[in-house]
């Protein structure tokens, strides 16, 4: 958020000055000529008015940085002429007592103008102010800081203090003012000493009065609590930023038929954690789903439901449901995880074998598809209406996936901005990609992820972005067998049979006798409880992978098979011969599968 | 499961002794009704039936009479050997894949008919000839009715008369498939009982192709398609 330095009324010893904030109006006084009067020196209403403009101000402030400016504008050049904060480091987060000594970290000067010249001078800006003080134990300042009362400059003892925790600055002839014309204030909250304020006016402004070092408590209070509130909100932040990076995937799988690459990006502002989240799940048949959703709201409570709901859909995945269904189910569960949580979704399924992309939206930003000929193209996909909303009819559909194009999802923070609406963003987003030099577009994906956020995303973010791209490689039908079996009792010697053909055109003979003994067992286990005809599939890729897929949703376990137990023993075999298997429910039954690896050098007979 | 032409109607009758059978081919015809010029996008690959219509060209002489049944949008089949100078006839149970083919392929006539329906003394009679392609239409079938078939085709067929025929290799019967936004019915074979069948309905098999083929929409499966050149024996 960028404010002029405006609305600085001041109290006394100061001109005046017009001029109205943005943003929310501090106080309309009912003279509508308050603020081209000259007022009559430092009226006690006047220091009233102040006080509350300048308290309103501070307690605008969402996070530490911008509490800390609405102090410094509201007390410079109205109250004084310079202000130098210092901050507790680390500050105390809780209740709990830190147990390390106090250190003060200089945050932050500011001069009016007329200033420059005569305070804090010859060390311009910043310099020798000590960045970073220990207070002497027992020392004048840890006493000041303890007492967390204001005073003057001038008072016993306190020079002593401001020297320590100005250093050099302080001893420069020249740089503080004489007399009553500094006041030191601790800031206090509510168990620690948080910070220190030092306010200055130049010699030739009138000095503070004992009114003004009320006035002066009053800032140091209100920006305490402040300080210590934006803490607190920071702190809950960085929770949820952990928590949300923690339930994202750690890493992509590596599917047969398509490449894979992602970012999250937190929103600058660590108290703006969001509920953004993708994910890709390996679904049977080789397929992929790529799934990207946002969460609205920016809370730990987002970063929550968000975990859940990325949960959710890994389960629905796991059923093998086309993308309607799948957001239709999320979003009845979702209302289960309370009414007023709402997120958009888009889930897609790619098939490597039938190079098609099936795609459902629940009020997400579209997918851009960036083809092999470079053209990009904003997937028009009924937009539904977001997850939470409940009683939403939700429409796949389907759309080629050629080998080469690629597939960008992402959430909104990619594309919207306080300066970019999402159409325009969208867009922006688009002719980026469709732009992308013949090169760069075929250069890896991890190179087109970071090319985007460079581009769409350069500066600091309000918003988190997550980013998911797939590059269609697709699937030689080649190296696919597929047969629908009625289910009877011969059904095992079919599949044997095919299974043989299949290896023996694959050149994969050191694969026969284990794989047909094991095609045989989960067939004729399949075929005991089919209802329908039974799939076969074989899959040739770095691994020989074969799916049994039938309408009973009964997923069998590996048990110990009694002596006349027919059953059973086969998942043994099955578990000793393969390198990995699994069985996986359907929503139309299940599929139980198994993968060999392909010894090196396989002796291919044509294809 | 392809399911790209569709097929028959009929009563008793001699020859292909459909006996008693009632046939039932609800949905089939207007599951192709419904699924028009979309048929071709979903299997833009044809490569298997392009080889086995040029194999008919290659072997035929010219002029011949050529039957396609389930010719469906006529493309590419009955276009190929239309343009090879063959007098073609072709026949499909859906209406509207008649007046596609009818559209796409001026030169050939097209009926919407049932293939029982020009079994020995059924109703219809389109005369013999000396081809007779069925790509990918038997399979439409239930599988009793598919050895009846056979026969009928070995009886539309000059002796010694070619027959071109796909299926896609299953072991299913009137197996209700998802296809195109529709479902309709198929039938299969594992190769071993295809040429039993084939055997058994009088046909020489002279050359056989398998492709694994991926049609282009989601809710079609990869299939093994098989392509088989068969000449009447006798």
């Amino acid at each position: 958020m960028t404010e002029p330095h405006s609305p600085r009324e001041g109290p006394a010893g100061t001109a005046r000055r017009g001029g109205s904030p943005s943003g929310p109006a501090p106080v309309t006084p009912p003279d509508p000529g308050w603020d081209r009067v000259p007022l009559p020196p430092v009226p006690q209403t006047d220091r009233l008015q102040y006080l509350d403009v300048a308290t309103r101000r501070i307690a605008r402030g969402m996070d530490l940085d911008e509490t800390l400016r609405e102090l410094r504008w509201a007390a410079v050049p109205a109250f004084a002429d310079a202000i130098v904060i210092h901050l507790h480091d680390p500050l105390p987060v809780g209740d709990e007592k830190s147990a390390v000594p106090v250190v003060l970290q200089l945050h932050s000067i500011d001069r009016a103008p007329e200033a420059r010249t005569a305070l804090l001078i010859p060390h311009a800006e910043y310099a020798d102010v000590t960045e970073r003080i220990q207070p002497v134990p027992d020392g004048r300042l840890a006493k000041l800081l303890l007492a967390g009362q204001p005073s003057f400059g001038d008072a016993e003892d306190i020079g002593p203090a401001v020297a320590e925790l100005l250093g050099p600055a302080a001893s420069a002839p020249g740089t503080l003012p004489q007399g009553r014309r500094l006041i030191i204030a601790p800031l206090h909250g509510r168990h620690h000493v948080m910070g220190t304020v030092v306010l200055l006016r130049r010699p030739d402004r009138s000095a503070f009065t004992g009114d003004d070092l009320l006035v002066a408590s009053q800032l140091a209070t209100h920006t305490a609590i402040g300080v210590q509130k934006a803490v607190m909100y920071g702190h809950e932040a960085s929770v949820a930023d952990t928590l949300q990076h923690t339930m994202l995937p750690s890493s992509l799988p590596e599917p047969t038929g398509v490449q894979l690459a992602s970012r999250y990006l937190p929103a600058s502002k660590t108290a703006q954690v969001g509920g953004d989240w993708y994910d890709a799940i390996p679904l049977p048949g080789n397929r992929v789903a790529l799934i990207v959703g946002d969460v609205m709201g920016h809370s730990m409570t987002s970063a929550a439901i968000m975990g859940q709901l990325r949960t959710i859909v890994q389960t629905l995945a796991g059923l093998d449901l086309p993308p309607h269904e799948v957001l239709h189910h999320l979003d009845e569960q979702a209302q289960r995880l309370g009414s007023d949580h709402i997120a958009t979704c888009l889930y897609a399924i790619y098939d490597p074998i039938s190079h098609r992309l099936l795609m459902a939206n629940a009020g997400h930003p579209p997918a851009v598809l960036l083809r092999p000929n470079g053209q990009a193209e904003v997937l028009r996909v009924p937009p539904g209406a977001p997850i939470g909303v409940g009683g939403v009819v939700f429409e796949s559909v389907e759309m080629p996936a050629p080998t080469g194009t690629t597939l960008v999802l992402y959430t909104d923070g990619l594309v919207e901005s306080r300066a970019m609406d999402v159409g325009t963003g969208v867009e922006a987003l688009r002719t980026h990609l469709q732009s992308t030099r013949h090169g760069h577009r075929l250069s890896s994906l991890e190179r087109l992820c970071d090319r985007i956020l460079a581009a769409l995303a350069p500066g600091p973010r309000d918003d988190d972005i997550a980013l998911l791209t797939a590059r269609f490689e697709g699937f030689p039908p080649d190296s696919v067998g597929y047969w629908h079996l009625d289910p009877h009792p011969l059904t095992a010697g079919q599949a044997r049979r095919l299974t043989r053909r299949v290896l023996r055109r694959w050149g994969l003979d050191a694969l026969l006798d284990s794989t047909e003994l094991m095609v045989s067992e989960i067939v004729t286990n399949a075929v005991r409880y089919a209802s329908r005809p039974i799939s076969l599939r074989l899959l040739r890729t770095d691994v020989l992978r074969c799916e049994v897929t039938d309408d009973s949703p009964q997923v069998p376990r590996m048990r110990e098979a009694g002596p006349g137990d027919e059953g059973g023993r086969g998942l043994f075999l099955v578990n000793r011969l393969a390198q990995r298997w699994g069985a996986t429910r359907l929503s139309t039954g299940k599929v139980v599968w198994f993968e060999q690896r392909i010894p090196k050098e396989p002796r291919y007979h044509g294809s | 499961m392809r399911g790209r032409k569709a097929t028959p109607v009929s009563r008793a009758n001699d020859g292909a002794d459909y006996g008693s059978l009632r046939l039932d081919r609800s949905g089939q015809a207007e599951a192709f009704d419904a699924i028009g010029d979309r048929y071709d996008e979903a299997f833009p690959h044809k490569e298997g039936q392009i080889a086995a219509g040029d194999w008919l060209i290659e072997s035929l002489g010219p002029g011949s009479r050529v039957l396609d049944l389930g010719s469906g949008t006529g493309v590419p089949t009955a276009r190929q050997l239309t343009e090879a100078g063959f007098e073609l006839v072709g026949v499909d149970l859906s209406r509207r894949m008649v007046e596609l083919a009818g559209k796409y392929v001026p030169g050939g006539t097209f009926h919407q008919l049932d293939l029982a329906d020009l079994r020995p003394g059924g109703p219809t009679d389109l005369g013999r000839f000396d081809a007779v392609a069925a790509f990918f239409s038997l399979l439409m079938l239930p599988r009793v009715e598919i050895p009846l078939a056979l026969r009928t085709i070995h009886h539309l067929l000059t002796p010694g008369g070619l027959f071109a025929l796909s299926m896609v290799e299953a072991h299913v019967d009137d197996f209700a498939i998802p296809f195109l936004g529709n479902t309709i019915r198929v039938s299969g074979y594992l190769l071993d009982d295809l040429h039993k069948i084939l055997d058994d309905a009088g046909f020489e098999i002279v050359k056989e192709t398998s492709y694994t083929y991926a049609p282009a929409v989601a809710d079609v499966p990869p299939e093994e398609q098989v392509f088989l050149c068969c000449r009447r024996r006798d």
